[in-house]
């Protein structure tokens, strides 16, 4: 169980193994940790669990702000929402999950920059269903993966999005993307404006850069090309006419 | 509404199921899974499943039909596997997986059970 969350994040792993409670925070987000499993997670490029509540449509921005307010201080916002009828403890768990995962991706990406833990740090969301640091880590690696094989340029994960100028053939779901694709918007900013969660975003921006539905920024990172070997410009400068000659006779023959 | 839990244990209860996954189908990623075990890795499952209905649902708009899918049935040698989609707003996007042996099963009632878990889901 240890070794995919070696791979991951070698803190994560001894901080579940101490079972520490605290905060992880790295360049793109934070993990908060009880008993060394992972409770509640951030990251600015996640939309928050208050987004995908209010998107569900049982809770308005005014019942979250009042929970944040009355419950926030005594860390119980999430058994304050559940116990006041806004939500149910299903919705709030398969939201917290949705929005746990999604942060914890962001955050345990590569080149996430160096790990801090502040020990004893605990959100004011509460506890509503911690899973295992090992689980998180897994997840987060099987992710990538998973956009690796649908298209693999990290660069479509964080430019606006760009529609290819014919875009015949895209799914609902994907004309849904698309219609919001101003030029501006990331892929990130998209999935807060329809309040899913933005790995699920990449996984549908992905999918169409791969079809050719939107466009794929240069990858700034991509090595020069690779030089010609020096035989090619070698060859004399005459046409080969024979092989101009089979290549009429064979176009000819075809037409 | 149960929560993801209940729901599960409430699935492997029915007759002849040997295990059952809730599934977010644009992540791949199992919210929750019981029994399977080594001949049915479910996280396994959830994930390749999840291009199963990603193909339905684009051949339904293919094919210009306005409709909702209800569930899935695939039918192997010893096994049924039962996908069911579920429908309301926070749930949008998740489907319920149940694998049912086939010698133990009732089909009929398995479907009926599943619908039942998943209004108690959404409630």
């Amino acid at each position: 169980m240890s070794t995919p969350t070696a791979a991951v994040s070698p803190t994560l792993t001894r901080l579940a193994e101490e079972r520490a409670t605290g905060v992880l925070v790295r360049d793109h987000g934070a993990l908060y940790l009880s008993d060394g499993q992972v409770v509640h997670a951030e990251s600015p490029a996640a939309p928050g669990l208050d987004v995908l509540l209010i998107a569900g449509g049982r809770l308005g921005r005014t019942g979250w702000d009042d929970a944040v307010a009355r419950a926030g201080a005594r860390r119980e916002v999430g058994r304050f929402l559940v116990d006041s009828g806004q939500v149910t403890g299903g919705e709030l768990e398969l939201c917290h999950l949705a929005a746990l995962h999604d942060a914890a991706f962001f955050t345990l990406g590569p080149a996430g920059g160096p790990t801090r833990f502040r020990y004893g740090v605990a959100h004011w969301m509460g506890s509503i269903r911690p899973v295992p640091a090992a689980d998180v880590a897994r997840e987060a690696s099987r992710r990538r993966g998973l956009l690796e094989a649908l298209w693999p340029y990290p660069g479509v994960d964080t430019a606006p999005l760009r529609p290819a100028p014919a875009s015949p053939g895209a799914s609902r779901r994907q004309r849904a993307l698309l219609a919001l694709a101003d030029g501006v918007r990331t892929p990130p900013a998209i999935a807060r404006v329809i309040g899913r969660p933005a790995f699920n975003t990449l996984v549908e921006v992905r999918r169409m850069a791969a079809a050719g539905l939107v466009e794929t920024p240069p990858d700034p990172a991509c090595t020069p090309r690779a030089r010609l070997p020096d035989w090619v410009p070698d060859f004399s400068d005459d046409p080969d006419i024979a092989l101009l000659r089979r290549l009429r006779d064979a176009l000819e023959a075809s037409l | 509404m149960a929560n993801t839990e209940t729901a599960l244990k409430e699935a492997l209860t029915i007759e002849g199921a040997v295990g059952a996954a809730l599934v977010d189908y644009s992540s791949g990623m199992a919210l929750g899974t019981i029994g399977g075990g080594k001949e049915l890795d479910l996280n396994v499952a959830a994930a390749g499943n999840t291009d199963v209905v990603r193909a339905k649902v684009r051949t339904m708009e293919h094919l210009g039909l306005k409709e909702d899918i209800e569930d899935i049935l695939i039918t192997l040698g010893t096994q049924y596997h039962l996908i069911r989609l579920l429908k309301s707003r926070t749930s949008a996007g998740l489907f319920l997986y149940l694998a049912l042996d086939k010698d133990r099963a009732n089909l009929a009632m398995a479907r009926h059970q599943l619908r039942k878990i998943e209004n108690e889901l959404e409630v």
